[in-house]
């Protein structure tokens, strides 16, 4: 009972939190945006638009208040719900975020699934013989893929089965020969729920290369952490007294170490998926995936605040919902953890 | 295996049946790049250009991306052809001047539907012209020119301009000024429509997201039918992404702009070994350099000189682009020049250190120079660094170049204030009439002396102007013909003398299609003829 109320208690803690995290982390970007240099109305209207031009527009816009007053602006809006509208085309920038977010949820869930498969799987592999071939394999492919940019495996594999062999589409999110499916903007789920295989083909086969990439890249933070955890677990005092009790070896693993040893991976995935949701950029870039990272990129070209103010901020509260999630199932799992 | 009986050796250390097994990965790796190789399905094509496309509205309208879609969807009052002169299409025939040049009377066609089926007309025409006036985020290019937009027909507009403007005629083939529908914007009249577009246009928009257009053929279009069944346009990312979707065969047709340098010169080459097919448009968008002219060190026009002298514009084209970029040393573009001769000189360090000299440098006195350039268009530092190397060889005692890379939005920002002494800029005329390259750069309003102190020429970040300058570039709007060219070379030739800006290089439009389309075309405009597209008969 005291263990459920403390748990509560840090639950409703980091419930309360989390405004008080989002404020900051607007206000250091509304003040980060306007203390950058360039100016949204010549983003808009180009620097040879007339001085006139420019002030109306400026008006209009409501950038020529003081500070304080478009900053108050700011949060009554936000505190509304109201993410504001684009300076460039004065889209809604909830519309914007509604668009660029599936897509960018609909890789980074793939590629974490991939990297998991791929990397627990290598960094379970080697546990049966410690420093032999396989588990050396998998010490150098954890380091190896961690330690490889991005973009030159995204260009190189672009290149390879893109180019090269033309197995997959070099970039984009849906053949443009075919009309994408409505509804949630997750094109694999959308077309699966209309039942259109060719567009369910279109869309897998978009996803594949960005997906495996990323994936590859993660896979090798997950090898690494069960490789580490899983030995450090196995010559731990209860895997010991599991032994000695005369269990076998697969299920003094199975059933004593590997739960353990997850529990780590469990919070790297929840860091991870925080990352991806705002942080998959370049490979965003080089397949030219329509994602939050690539939308938030170009608004910051153009000095676009309301965009890149509204993608912040649900970025960031998408980033303290999962670390909130990711604590409270490592204390619901792991009875050592105390708050 | 005859390769396995020259080989003893390697067949040797092989296991038994990995030759068999190599050959038969071989082999499925082959048919798997044969089957999967995308092939067209249907008679759409596959267009590929950089950047997404944020809006449709013609007066929203300002990337190269857009414009170029607008040319498919929508049509202007008149085009320009290659070899310069002006098409009418939607206008009936060439506009009527009167009233000393201050009256423009432009007869339309009777036969011409927006793709919503209602009739384009005089008023349709006036609206589209008042909403872009109104609204239009390029409406300086209009500027005060136009005082009153009047139908005194169904089929007739007639334009009251302000003054005469003779650039107003190239200005009516400008796809800001395409018209749209009064019916279907009748809700947007002070506000932009993004992601629709009804226009009078051979193709009809079926569907728009950013990165991804569908058009399909407008069945009653008034003019020659597309020769395609429609059009795919992407918007890739990168310039990776492109030339991979081109090479792969996954677009048939790619268009140029932001395309790097070396995929450039491996296209052309792939296009020159019968791989692909290559066309070019006429070259409307200038490189060049700022100097900063109301400020110590280049105040001096000796100096300003001397940095022209000593640009050696053949080695930068060669370095940065593989001859793609042609060395410029004029304002104007040459295809509007009509073939007279460019007027900044050619590269001469020995005059360039005489001048230096004139000016107090060389021998123990340094310039030295920082040069900005915009970080975020690899050939301009391509150039900064090039042009850095050659002053170090050929002019070392006399100029350094001290380089800062700064991103595009900043330097825009910043230019007008003055915060570059020397800069890398592009420019690309609104529609291709020279007033549209000397006037954006020369016009100044107010001034003292050489120093510009409002106008145009503060805005683009060189302050500089000339007594009479001005004056000349409102008479040139007045005249026409060979007497308005040879007036606009007289000013391109005073901003030569001047030396403010240091014209660097031309860039061409180029579109690479698959070798099974007929080659793509340009218009004079410099924007592809997307209807134009077709397979090879």
């Amino acid at each position: 009972m005291a263990r459920s109320r403390e748990l509560l208690r840090y639950c409703a803690t980091r419930l309360a939190l989390a405004p008080v995290m989002l404020w900051l982390i607007a206000t250091l970007v509304f003040l980060l945006l306007r203390v950058a240099p360039g100016d949204p109305v010549d983003a808009v209207l180009g620097s040879r638009a007339p001085a006139a031009a420019k002030a109306l527009l400026r008006q209009r816009l409501g950038l020529d208040m003081p500070l304080g007053h478009q900053y108050l602006d700011f949060l009554k809006d936000l505190l509304h719900g109201d993410l504001g509208s684009a300076l460039i085309n004065q889209e809604p920038v909830g519309e914007i975020i509604a668009q660029a977010l599936p897509a960018s949820l609909e890789l980074s869930i793939t590629a974490l699934t991939l990297a998991a498969l791929v990397g627990l799987s290598i960094g379970f592999s080697g546990i049966a013989r410690p420093e032999g071939k396989l588990d050396l394999a998998g010490r150098f492919y954890g380091i190896g893929t961690y330690a490889l940019p991005p973009f030159w495996v995204a260009m190189l594999l672009q290149l390879l089965f893109a180019v090269i062999l033309g197995w997959l589409p070099v970039g984009g999110r849906f053949p443009p020969s075919l009309v994408a499916p409505t509804g949630s903007g997750f094109l694999i789920f959308d077309s699966l729920r209309s039942g259109d295989w060719e567009a369910l083909n279109g869309a897998v086969r978009h996803l594949v290369l960005p997906a495996c990439t990323l994936g590859l890249l993660l896979s090798g933070v997950f090898t690494n952490a069960l490789r580490l955890n899983l030995r450090r677990a196995l010559r731990s005092d209860y895997v010991e007294a599991a032994r000695s009790r005369g269990l076998n070896e697969r299920q003094v693993v199975l059933r004593h170490a590997l739960p353990n040893a997850m529990l780590p991976v469990l919070t790297i995935a929840g860091i991870t998926v925080a990352s991806l949701i705002g942080g998959a950029l370049l490979i965003e870039v080089t397949f030219s995936w329509p994602g939050i990272a690539l939308r938030l990129q170009e608004s910051i070209n153009q000095r676009d605040y309301p965009v890149v103010q509204g993608i912040v901020v649900v970025v960031a509260a998408l980033v303290v919902m999962v670390s909130v999630v990711v604590d409270l199932l490592v204390a619901l799992l792991d009875p050592r953890v105390r708050y | 295996m005859g390769a396995a009986k020259t080989y003893p050796k390697v067949q040797q250390q092989q296991r038994p049946g990995s030759g068999a097994v190599l050959a038969a990965l071989l082999l499925g790796l082959s048919l798997s790049q044969i089957a999967c190789q995308p092939h067209r399905r249907s008679d759409r094509l596959t267009v590929a250009s950089a950047g997404r496309i944020a809006s449709l509205d013609p007066a929203q309208a300002s990337t190269y991306g857009t414009l170029q879609l607008l040319t498919a969807l929508g049509d202007t009052l008149y085009s320009r052809e290659r070899d310069g002169s002006l098409k009418p299409q939607l206008a009936a025939r060439q506009p009527q001047i009167s009233d000393g040049g201050r009256t423009i009377t432009i007869p339309l066609r009777r036969d011409v539907l927006f793709h919503d089926g209602t009739r384009f007309d005089a008023a349709a025409m006036a609206f589209s012209l008042r909403r872009f006036l109104r609204i239009g985020t390029q409406s300086y290019v209009v500027g005060d020119r136009i005082q009153a937009i009047e139908t005194p027909a169904v089929d007739v507009l007639r334009l009251r301009l302000s003054r005469p403007s003779s650039s107003l005629e190239s200005l009516l083939t400008s796809p800001y000024l395409t018209p749209v529908s009064p019916t279907a914007y009748a809700n947007h009249q002070d506000s932009f429509l993004n992601d629709r577009f009804i226009g009078t246009g051979p193709y009809q928009l079926a569907s728009f997201r950013a990165t991804q257009q569908r058009l399909v053929p407008f069945k009653r279009y008034w003019g020659e039918a597309p020769r395609n069944a429609g059009l795919d346009l992407i918007n890739l990312s990168n310039s990776t992404a492109l030339f991979g979707a081109l090479r792969s065969g996954e677009v048939d047709v790619l268009m140029s702009e932001s395309i790097d340098e070396d995929q450039r010169l491996a296209l052309d080459r792939r296009a020159e070994a019968g791989l692909l097919l290559q066309s070019s448009g006429p070259a409307l968008q200038i490189g060049y350099v700022t100097l900063l002219s109301n400020a110590p060190p280049l105040q001096s026009q000796q100096v300003r000189q001397a940095l022209a002298y000593s640009l050696d514009r053949p080695l930068i084209s060669e370095r940065v682009s593989h001859r793609q970029r042609l060395p410029l040393r004029s304002l104007i573009p040459p295809s509007l020049r009509g073939g007279k001769p460019e007027p900044w000189p050619l590269y001469n360090p020995s005059k360039a250190r005489s001048l230096f000299q004139q000016a107090g440098y060389c021998k123990g006195n340094t310039l030295q120079l920082p040069f900005t350039y915009r970080s975020n268009v690899p050939s301009d530092r391509l150039m900064a660094l090039t042009w850095q190397a050659q002053l170090r060889r050929d002019l070392d005692d006399c100029v350094r170049l001290s380089l800062e890379g700064v991103e595009s939005t900043t330097v825009y920002r910043q230019l007008g204030e003055g915060a570059f002494k020397a800069v890398m800029l592009d420019w690309g005329g609104s529609y291709p009439d020279p007033e549209a390259y000397l006037a954006p750069l020369l016009s100044c309003t107010q001034s003292s002396g050489e120093i510009c102190e409002a106008g145009e020429a503060v805005i683009s970040g060189s302050f500089w102007t000339k007594p009479g300058l001005e004056a000349a570039l409102r008479r040139s709007d007045a005249i026409k013909g060979q007497a308005r060219l040879k007036q606009l070379l007289t000013i391109d030739a005073m901003a030569a003398e001047g030396a403010a800006y240091l014209p660097v290089w031309l860039v061409t439009p180029k579109a690479w299609a698959q070798t099974d389309l007929a080659p793509p075309e340009f218009n004079g405009s410099g924007q592809l003829r997307l209807a134009r597209l077709e397979e090879r008969r």
